[in-house]
């Protein structure tokens, strides 16, 4: 028998969200050795799939105090340091006949009591900056809501974590934990392909796996008591207005329009579920988000929708209400010592805009555990601009084309507007890491695949071009074009009506109609050719992203 | 809206796809004379390829060699589909029809035959079809033999490389080698678009110089393929004349839409008709149409000609398309039928409009939603009564089919509108043997 | 009235009329439109245009010319086909003067030789005149309603000059029904004639005739008793049968006068006394002079000028004429114009005036101000504004030609409006075009909004932008590429060092992508020859052309007012 192959590091974090990826860098940035492994890619779960909204804390202000005071100070902060990843659009809070009129009228003393800012705006100059907004509209509060690239917040801090010398396992899940008495000796994770098993051997194991963290706390036999809420958000054509809007009144189903750069993102729904596999968005929830959203918004319900996406919050603490709105959203850190580990972590709850709060609490236990004295600066450090990062935000690439493009620099998405140069920067960058990338791994740090035609022209363009690069060889491209489609259409199913479902019955009439992609195998058999070996299926791909 | 009496016809058709160009055609041919209204956009998504019958059932993707034994395999299976209520002896005529009149508008297609015919697409994937225009004929006996063959495109057609083609099949056909040209004048240009090239290539000294630049890559290659670039109008005198310049079989590979071919088969159906008499109003929409029991006589509101327009007509049919084509608009409860509110045969709820999965085997059930019809193709009430007696649906709105995977479109599109062509001129006591 | 006074002031006027005519058609070979008209000298334009004539002249083309004399310039078929209305009112105006002018003004050259026995007041000339007459106030009516009814959207223009003339045809003619029937009704007309023909004045001895004309011709008089015994008249209608009847016809068929003067009857004497019959005199014949002398000198000039270029269209040998002819027909042009407006109502650009609120767009504006451009009016200091908003005028068109093929003068207004663009171009009024592609389109965004952010745009997009400010006319792009495909501006690229920076697609993905100010200084925008087929190819009705013509409309209002950008390159 042959002995797995073994990886020493100082500290192991698996999952690879905005926390893992935070974590990553405050680490690094203090100077201890990490390897950060994700099952699938960086954002993949719920960090990849909300609003995008770096929020003023206002929302939480009647119900959870805690988490509003903690949204305000890290909004605070992640304006200054992260300032590339934001935009600040500021935000309203807007009620409509028929909302709490109690809500409404304590709405302002809350805020102050949690030290947050929320000015009442005459409704119709409100309605001037924001023709959007409902004439039934009976009371506006502007705050300092902002809106956030969660993509490019993680990726640029994996960026600057790996230039300090951590390292990044994609598609690398965990599968098993060597204990020895109160300790992990070491993780066992599969590595991409599903190749043989590796060991990791780290001082300080850190559970970031958010959703999945309960699974993960399973395998290394220190159970935590969590429960999943699952969030659908709806995904417009063209942005509907230039600043956030929330629903004034105890958080609710579709209670904010973020303007995600050049869409609006409309949510979002709360389900409890049990399991966390095939979770993807509904017909009946994007109903529900339409016909609520439309209360603030009117013009949302004639609006044209490309895609929805679903993403589970990882909820600590036993639920009571159904929808687990009732849970506190505020974060929560296991040290596991009482269940007999000293070196494993879990932190999971919390939302975005606390990521970096998070990543710092739980370095700080790392970092005593390991006995380590340097302190977390990470909220006085800029996080540094990284060229291949930036490419997820939305309306960067028009112009970034129309500033200068080289002379055979042409459009590989249209709708989106993104040219090859982009396509190669990434994808270089992936392969300076050892990676292989794949479609979707361009889908998720670019625009590709994102816009009006979700991939119908713009996927087997850059396969194309993957070909004549020399990255794509056989039928891989085919292999990539199938799944790549397979992730977007789970996102446009449930918004297929209208224009929309007749972009995707074009869709369909292309890669079905005409390529015949859902015959690639009967073809080449019925046309004479011997079925040779498919190429190698890929991993699951990530699911949709906040825009 | 003019004072004058409006103009009558024996036939108003709704739509200018596929399915609106064949009946307007098919009803010039047996005399009767025919207002079409709207325009083709639709068959700009056409790639000149005319599929009949390719799979069947499509849940077990079981491809077939002759669309004639698909077509009793559907029979069999599916009688409500709209293809198997056509008969064969009809089918088989109004291909022909179809195709010699393409010929005479100088879109020239092989002889049909009595089988499928397996060509490759853009991605390298293989498609079954069966009309095949001439300047992609050479394809299908190039993936037949599998000889040394090149492939070559142009730096700057962004939807098409050759060397993504030559890779997908290499394993299976190793003698396929691909190539990449400047196409002569756009060596600047970051990206090239099909049409453009097409009408490049009809001047003779761009297409001398192309030829010039593909020649030295010829090598052992038996037959040339090239993205579907071969001249718009002309099509016919420039591929030939890459022919005689390369001195080897040349065919061209469909692009994705808007493709070349779309706009050639767009062009011909359209000089077609017209050279048949059939009055056009491509630009026009019909705002409202309104039957006359009694009289017998249809009145059609067009809107997008100056000052409107109205005609009336004695049999009207409907070939509107699905949702790209604008015939069913769907909102987020139903799918409805855009012009009259037609009632639509559809699922139960939205959930159940598409499968999770993009490429499921039994396809959406969307797909197979869209309009009953009696036996003599007219649309039916919400009674199940015809709504009229001279209204007649034929094409992709009709329900019961799902021409994407059962790769028959441009079949559904010309047989339907055959036999509905057949009733009006049955019931307008006109010609009926076309 | 002194004959030596009337021949005088009439020669006078004739004069006037002369020396302006003379003065207007000389304009056809001084005035220089356009660039290349420039050094095509008097000399030449004049041998050109009379060369033309004569060849014409002895060819066949003789006959078409004939044929477009009657048919267009008598007839105005032109007109005929696009305004009914409008024709039948010149019909008449032209019709009842002519008339008018052969039976009355000139009866002593025309009526009394061709007439035996002529006499004004004799029937039917009675009727005749008041027909004629009636026909011109008919045809004024109804080109007044027809102006009333088109009155909406932009102000038309106005000059003194033919304001003061349509007073003057007013006059003649209210002074001209006035004066006969005073006359018919006037007791002293009556006795001055009975003095000249039957001898005697003397009220007593004129009794029965006085009695006959009081009844028959309505003559007013003051003393005649109430009642009037038939004896009497009987016996005057036998005077009256030796004196009068050979010059009178009763007066009742005179169908205007004659019911005036029983309006008059009243105020006779007051008349009477104070010579009415003599200023009405005056000022009807005066001001048929001064009409007569002023009308070169007003729009209705093109009375002369219209035919004169529907004759030229008939002579020429072809639609397309040599640079020394079209120069003369460009200044022929500003003349002939009518006025009529039908070019506005068909200009395909004239909502986008509207949504400007600049007239300066539509083709009877755009004449006007390239006429006063060639007489340097427009750029003198003060109308800097005009004249911008006149180049913005002479440049946002769609060179549809629908303003020439309506044109009921036959004027060829493209190539007027190409040869404006020119003139203004060479006066540092240059295309937007030229200005707006002096920068790339990414620097107009980016300067616009550091203008935004400075002091706004005054648009409301709902109103400049309807389109590309509405999403729903581009939600329905499915990124097909059609309209890519069939631009042939974009063909164009292909062959230039740099193709357009954007493609028409690209440009709608802008404004789905809230980018609109990226889109407005786009060469893409700038070179779209807007010939439409974008618009009539794309699958999903998406009004890419009009979309294209709009941001280019924008353009000019957002770039125009982004202070210090818009220097003429």
């Amino acid at each position: 028998m042959k002995f797995p192959i073994s990886i020493q590091t100082q500290v192991l974090i698996i999952g690879g969200g905005v926390t893992g990826t935070a974590l990553a860098r405050d680490l690094a940035l203090r100077g201890i050795d990490c390897v950060l492994v994700e099952k699938e890619d960086i954002n993949a779960g719920a960090s990849g799939r909300n609003h995008g909204l770096l929020h003023s804390g206002a929302r939480y202000v009647a119900g959870d105090r805690a988490a509003a005071m903690e949204c305000r100070s890290e909004g605070e902060i992640l304006k200054r340091v992260a300032a590339q990843t934001i935009q600040d659009t500021g935000g309203y809070f807007v009620a409509v006949q028929g909302d709490d009129e109690r809500y409404i009228a304590d709405f302002a003393s809350h805020c102050s009591r949690s030290g947050i800012t929320a000015r009442a705006v005459d409704i119709g100059a409100a309605r001037a900056l924001e023709p959007a907004l409902s004439e039934r509209a009976i009371a506006v509060f502007e705050v300092a809501d902002a809106s956030i690239d969660p993509f490019r917040l993680s990726l640029e801090s994996m960026a600057q974590a790996r230039s300090l010398g951590a390292r990044l396992m994609r598609r690398t899940g965990v599968v098993g934990f060597e204990r020895e008495g109160r300790l992990i000796r070491a993780v066992r994770v599969r590595p991409p392909g599903g190749g043989d098993e590796l060991r990791i051997e780290a001082a300080q194991v850190v559970n970031a796996a958010g959703a999945w963290a309960r699974e993960v706390a399973q395998l290394a036999g220190t159970p935590i008591a969590m429960t999943y809420s699952k969030g659908t958000l709806l995904v417009t054509h063209t942005r509907l207005a230039s600043r956030v809007v929330n629903r004034l009144r105890l958080p609710g189903n579709a209670d904010i329009m973020m303007p995600g750069g050049t869409v609006s993102i409309v949510g979002t729904t709360s389900t409890r579920v049990d399991a966390l596999d095939d979770v993807h968005p509904t017909a009946a929830e994007a109903d529900l988000i339409v016909e609520e959203a439309a209360r603030m918004l009117p013009a949302l319900a004639t609006m044209r929708y490309i895609r929805a996406y679903a993403g589970v919050r990882p909820l600590v603490g036993a639920p009571d209400a159904a929808d687990g709105r009732a849970v506190s959203r505020g974060f929560a850190l296991f040290d596991h010592e009482d269940q007999g580990l000293d070196n494993l972590a879990t932190i999971t709850g919390g939302k975005l805009t606390t990521c970096r709060l998070m990543a710092e609490r739980v370095a700080d236990l790392v970092c005593r555990r390991l006995g380590v004295s340097r302190p977390c600066i990470t909220a006085t450090t800029p996080l540094p601009v990284a060229p291949e990062c930036g490419w997820t935000e939305p309306g960067r690439s028009p112009r970034e084309w129309m500033r200068s493009h080289g002379p055979h620099d042409a459009l590989l998405c249209e709708c989106e507007m993104v040219p090859r140069s982009a396509v190669d920067t990434i994808y270089n960058a992936l392969r300076a890491a050892g990676d292989t990338p794949t479609l979707t791994d361009l889908g998720l740090r670019s625009r590709v695949g994102k816009g009006a035609c979700q991939g119908t022209f713009c996927a087997p363009r850059t396969v194309a071009h993957l070909y004549q690069r020399g990255d794509f060889q056989a039928r891989r491209g085919l292999a990539e074009i199938v799944d790549f489609f397979g992730e977007r259409w789970r996102g446009q199913r449930p918004v297929l009506w209208g224009e929309q479902l007749a972009q995707a019955e074009l869709m369909e009439a292309l890669h079905c109609g005409l390529f015949g992609e859902e015959l690639r195998d009967e073809e080449l058999q019925h046309a004479g050719m011997p079925d040779a070996p498919r190429a190698a299926p890929e991993p699951d791909p990530a699911d949709g992203k906040p825009s | 809206m003019t004072d004058e009496p409006p103009d009558r016809f024996d036939v108003a058709v709704i739509g200018a796809g596929m399915a609106g160009m064949a009946a307007a055609l098919f009803a010039a041919e047996r005399g009767l004379s025919c207002i079409q209204v709207g325009n083709g956009g639709g068959i700009l998504f056409a790639s000149g390829l005319l599929d009949l019958l390719g799979v069947q059932p499509t849940a077990e993707r079981r491809l077939w060699r002759s669309p004639y034994e698909a077509l009793a395999a559907l029979a069999l299976d599916e009688p409500g589909h709209p293809l198997a209520r056509v008969e064969v002896p009809s089918i088989r005529a109004a291909f022909e029809t179809m195709v010699t009149c393409l010929g005479a508008a100088g879109l020239r297609y092989a002889p049909l035959g009595d089988s499928n015919r397996s060509v490759l697409t853009a991605i390298g994937t293989i498609k079954t079809t069966y009309g095949v225009p001439l300047s992609m004929v050479a394809g299908v006996e190039a993936l037949n033999v599998r000889p040394p063959c090149l492939l070559v495109d142009f730096r700057g057609l962004r939807e098409f490389s050759a060397r993504q083609i030559a890779a997908t099949l290499g394993d299976r056909w190793p003698g396929l080698r691909h190539r990449r040209i400047e196409f002569p004048g756009c060596e600047a240009l970051p990206e090239l678009y099909a049409a453009h090239l097409a009408r490049a290539l009809e001047i003779g000294e761009t297409r001398a110089r192309t030829i010039e630049r593909l020649k030295p890559l010829l090598e052992d290659a038996h037959a040339v393929g090239l993205p579907a670039v071969l001249g718009l109008a002309r099509v016919g005198e420039v591929h030939a004349a890459f022919e005689a310049g390369l001195g080897v079989p040349v065919f061209e590979i469909p692009t994705m839409p808007t493709s070349v071919p779309g706009l050639r088969l767009l062009a011909a159906l359209e000089s077609a008709v017209s050279a048949r008499g059939v009055i056009r109003r491509h630009q026009a929409t019909v705002r409202a149409l309104a039957f006359d029991r009694d009289e017998g006589a249809a009145t059609l509101d067009l809107e997008g000609v100056p000052g409107g327009e109205r005609v009336v007509a004695r049999a009207v049919v409907l070939a509107t398309g699905r949702f790209t084509g604008r015939g069913l608009t769907a909102d987020r409860g139903q799918v409805r039928e855009s012009l009259l509110g037609l009632p639509v045969r559809q699922p139960v709820s939205r959930e159940s409009w598409h499968q999770s999965d993009f490429l499921a085997s039994s396809g959406h059930a969307i797909n197979r939603a869209g309009l009953e019809t009696d036996g003599a193709w007219r649309p039916l009430d919400a009674s199940g009564k015809p709504v009229w007696p001279r209204l007649f649906a034929v094409g992709s709105i009709l329900a019961h089919q799902d021409w994407m995977r059962s790769k028959c479109g441009s079949g559904l599109a010309i047989a339907t509108a055959w036999a509905a062509l057949d009733q009006v001129a049955r019931q307008l006591g006109g010609n009926g043997a076309g | 009235m002194s004959p030596a006074f009337f021949q005088s002031t009439l020669y006078a006027s004739l004069a006037l009329c002369a020396l302006g005519l003379l003065w207007r058609v000389s304009a056809w070979f001084r005035v220089h439109i356009g660039p290349d008209a420039r050094d095509v000298t008097f000399s030449r334009r004049v041998a050109a245009v009379f060369g033309g004539a004569a060849s014409a002249l002895f060819s066949l083309r003789v006959l078409r010319v004939l044929g477009t004399f009657v048919l267009d310039a008598l007839f105005l078929r032109r007109l005929f086909a696009n305004a009914k209305l409008r024709w039948l009112g010149h019909l008449l105006i032209v019709a009842g003067f002519t008339l008018l002018l052969l039976m009355h003004a000139l009866a002593a050259v025309v009526s009394a030789k061709l007439l035996p026995g002529y006499q004004p007041t004799l029937y039917p000339y009675l009727l005749l005149r008041n027909l004629f007459g009636a026909m011109v106030l008919a045809g004024v009516a109804l080109l007044l309603f027809g102006r009333w009814r088109q009155r909406r959207g932009l102000p038309q223009v106005r000059r003194p000059m033919d304001a003061a003339f349509v007073t003057l045809l007013a006059t003649v003619l209210v002074a001209g029904f006035l004066l006969e029937g005073h006359k018919i009704a006037s007791p002293r007309a009556f006795y001055r004639m009975a003095e000249q023909f039957s001898g005697t004045s003397d009220p007593a001895e004129l009794k029965p005739l006085r009695a006959f004309w009081a009844r028959e011709f309505g003559v007013a008089f003051g003393d005649l008793g109430e009642s009037i015994d038939s004896n009497a008249v009987e016996e005057g209608r036998a005077r009256h049968a030796d004196a009068c009847a050979s010059c009178h016809s009763k007066p009742a068929s005179a169908f205007i006068s004659y019911p005036l003067s029983r309006a008059l009857a009243q105020v006779t004497g007051i008349l009477d006394s104070g010579r009415a019959d003599i200023w009405l005199l005056y000022l009807h014949v005066l001001a048929c002079f001064l009409g007569l002398g002023l009308l070169p000198f007003t729009r209705f000039f093109h009375a002369v000028a219209a035919p004169v270029s529907l004759l030229a269209n008939a002579a020429a040998r072809n639609r397309t004429q040599s640079v020394t002819v079209r120069a003369s027909r460009r200044a022929l042009a500003l003349d002939a114009c009518v006025r009529c407006g039908i070019c506005d109502q068909q200009c395909s650009v004239a909502p986008l005036a509207r949504y400007l609120g600049n007239p300066g767009l539509l083709p009877s504006h755009k004449l006007i101000a390239t006429g006063e451009l060639a007489s340097g009016r427009i750029l003198q200091s003060g109308h800097e504004n005009d004249a911008l908003r006149a180049a913005d005028g002479a440049f946002l068109c769609t060179d549809c030609g629908r303003c020439t093929n309506y044109c009921p003068a036959g004027l060829d207004l493209e190539d007027l409006w190409i040869a404006a663009r020119g003139d203004f171009a060479a006066e540092g009024l240059p295309a937007p075009a030229q200005w707006v592609q002096a920068r790339p389109a990414l620097a107009w965004a980016e300067s616009m909004e550091v203008a935004l952010a400075q002091h706004g745009f005054s648009d409301p997009d709902a109103l400049f932008a309807p389109l590309s400010a509405d999403r729903r006319s581009f939600s329905r792009c499915v990124q097909c590429q059609t309209c890519t495909n069939v631009c042939p501006v974009v063909a164009q690229g292909m062959d230039t060092e740099h193709g357009v920076d954007l493609t028409p697609q690209k440009v709608m993905n802008l404004l789905r992508l809230g980018l609109r100010d990226l889109t407005l200084g786009s060469r893409m925008v700038w070179d779209c020859a807007t010939c439409y087929q974008c618009q009539e190819h794309c699958p999903e009705g998406v009004r890419v052309a009009d979309i294209m013509y709009e941001l280019r409309a924008l353009a000019v209002h957002r770039l125009g007012s982004v202070r210090g950008l818009r220097e003429p390159s």
